[in-house]
């Protein structure tokens, strides 16, 4: 009973994804999968960005350079055996002329990812708030400009084909809950602890021992290996890794999904992700176009785009902390002292207002 | 216990501490009062690590803790509670106070002391799970303080107490400051107003404009006239 109280906001999250990948894979359509899936993988990286965001407080706009570093080490070791020593021919010998096989390429993948994380965490979380956040920015731009130009390894902006694809949407479901647990556990423990701290008061958890660079630099490094682990996992979604799914456009549409749903939750994530991604995807087919009776209707191209900005705007207006306000779900039959407290907080606020 | 000697510190070319010299013996109250600006702030965080000296030294039981990070500092016993009640908004009253135990290793001593600060401040073991940002000035005053006793400090540095609280509040923070002294833990204590904390102090200072102007006990002080030229900045004690 109690661990089932303890984890209640974890459960709270992942019984009803469970649910709706058991219906969507009994009843969806093929494409209703596909973007379900996709939505999983996208949710991966979103709790892996919140690791570090909603619990440093600190926005980073680098973690796509992790997922995008990941995705090609995972091209590199598992596509195109056929094509990779000519398309590839910058790879040292022994990836270029050999296929290594899935489950430890993915991990090495992961891996490398976290690596990146690890060297570029220790150099920009010495920086302060604002800058740190900014130059996660900078990385990303690093990031793209490198893999545009190393043609003879990445290829540059055209497309690898070919990777095997083996995310089901069950496995991506099994990572989704994997990862939402690990991030539970993190926020809660010691580390995590500790990083919020410094997100409400740098000065007074600076004043209690806690460390302000080793804080961040932790969980800069664990959100890393989790992007990457969403990179791998959106390589062998798509069977393909272009870079231009690695840079600001996609950056932004996460951003906005924390931010819509509340970055300082894990609930908050998981409801931004889940709920603008189903809205997008009826905007999308929108702009395909609907026929109904005969009749086809399509709304301008663009408005997925616009729906979004709106939302953001009026979230940020309205409800500054997301939709979740920063919650977690509660266990619904609190014990009786903090009902007594709840119940006065509400005669207080009450007479506050009349 | 503590011993700041010739300290100069500033931000960028303002020099906010001109060669203070201070001193805190274990088990006393020590105030150190100024009107604004007078760089009250700045000396507890340059004791604390927050800020580092520009020049002179700072030790703490015989060592040196002068450009030490934060975290190495509070380690060594000294705690500081910054201005304006900083305490973790949305996290729950458990978390931080368990934020204030992070130095310590032996749970077991945690748990008792953390029994033992919930019988001191009543109100923190009735807000326990909630949010901490709900409370009011006074009982968020208190987490504060009860946050940094769970680092165990041998020292203790509160900067202004009393700010934003009302007079009933304020009596409240000042009886639970005596409270802990009476336990033994040594207090260097900053003020802005010099009314309520003549019967708690053991010593006072008086900064102003960087300087020390005047320190004495008290007893010495009772008239309030010495006390005033120099926190006003009359006579012979001009800075």
């Amino acid at each position: 009973m109690l661990i089932l109280k303890r984890m209640f906001p974890v459960i709270a999250l992942v019984v009803p994804l469970i649910i709706v990948v058991f219906v969507i894979d009994q009843f969806g359509t093929g494409n209703m999968q596909r973007v379900s899936t996709e939505a999983l993988v996208r949710l991966v990286f979103a709790v892996g960005l919140y690791m570090f965001v909603g619990n440093s407080g600190i926005l980073s706009f680098g973690h796509m350079t992790f997922c995008a570093v990941a995705a090609y080490a995972s091209a590199w070791q598992t596509c195109c055996s056929m094509m990779k020593p000519t398309i590839m021919s910058g790879l040292p010998a022994f990836v270029r002329d050999n296929t290594f096989p899935l489950i430890p390429s993915a991990l090495t993948s992961v891996g490398l990812a976290g690596a990146v994380a690890l060297v570029s965490g220790l150099v920009l979380m010495r920086l302060s708030f604002f800058s740190a956040s900014i130059s996660t920015l900078a990385l990303l731009v690093i990031m793209n400009v490198v893999f545009a130009n190393w043609t003879t390894v990445t290829m540059g902006n055209s497309t690898i084909v070919g990777l095997p694809v083996y995310v089901t949407i069950w496995g991506a479901l099994a990572a989704t809950v994997v990862v939402i647990v690990l991030a539970y556990l993190f926020q809660n423990s010691r580390w995590g602890l500790m990083l919020r701290a410094t997100r409400e008061e740098e000065v007074a958890a600076q004043a209690s021992g806690v460390s302000l660079y080793w804080s961040r630099f932790i969980a800069f490094t664990l959100s890393g290996f989790v992007a990457g682990l969403a990179g791998v996992l959106f390589a062998h979604f798509m069977g393909t890794v272009s870079l231009s799914n690695f840079f600001l456009n996609h950056t932004f549409i996460i951003v906005a999904m924390l931010v819509i749903g509340g970055m300082h939750s894990l609930a908050g994530v998981v409801v931004g992700v889940a709920l603008i991604s189903a809205v997008t995807e009826v905007l999308r087919q929108a702009e395909a176009g609907y026929s109904i009776g005969g009749l086809s209707f399509a709304v301008p191209p663009g408005t997925q785009e616009l729906v979004l900005a709106v939302t953001m705007l009026l979230i940020l207006i309205f409800r500054k902390d997301g939709i979740m306000g920063g919650k977690e779900f509660r266990w619904p039959w609190p014990a009786r002292s903090d009902r007594l407290a709840i119940e006065e907080r509400k005669v207080a606020s009450v007479q506050r207002s009349s | 216990m503590l011993k700041i000697e010739q300290v100069v510190a500033g931000y960028g070319r303002l020099t906010a501490l001109k060669n203070i010299d201070l001193r805190v013996d274990k088990g006393e109250v020590v105030f150190v009062v100024g009107p604004n600006g007078a760089g009250k702030s700045t000396l507890l965080k340059t004791i604390s690590g927050l800020m580092a000296p520009t020049s002179g030294r700072i030790s703490f039981q015989g060592e040196r803790v002068d450009g030490k990070a934060p975290e190495q500092v509070c380690r060594k016993g000294l705690a500081l509670i910054p201005e304006g009640r900083h305490i973790f908004k949305t996290l729950t009253v458990q978390e931080n106070l368990l934020v204030g135990a992070m130095i310590r290793k032996n749970a077991m001593e945690v748990r008792a002391d953390m029994e033992m600060v919930l019988e001191t401040f009543p109100i923190l073991r009735e807000r326990y799970n909630g949010v901490a940002g709900h409370l009011s000035g006074g009982e968020q005053q208190q987490l504060a303080i009860a946050r940094s006793i769970l680092q165990r400090p041998t020292l203790l540095m509160i900067d202004e107490p009393s700010l934003g609280l009302a007079p009933l509040m304020i009596d409240q923070v000042y009886s639970s400051l005596r409270q802990l002294n009476q336990t033994g833990l040594t207090l260097l204590i900053v003020e802005q107003s010099t009314g309520r904390i003549m019967d708690l102090a053991s010593r006072i200072y008086v900064l102003r404009n960087g300087n020390v102007v005047l320190e004495d006990a008290p007893g010495n002080l009772a008239n309030g006239n010495a006390l005033d030229a120099a926190y006003f900045g009359f006579s012979d004690n001009a800075a």
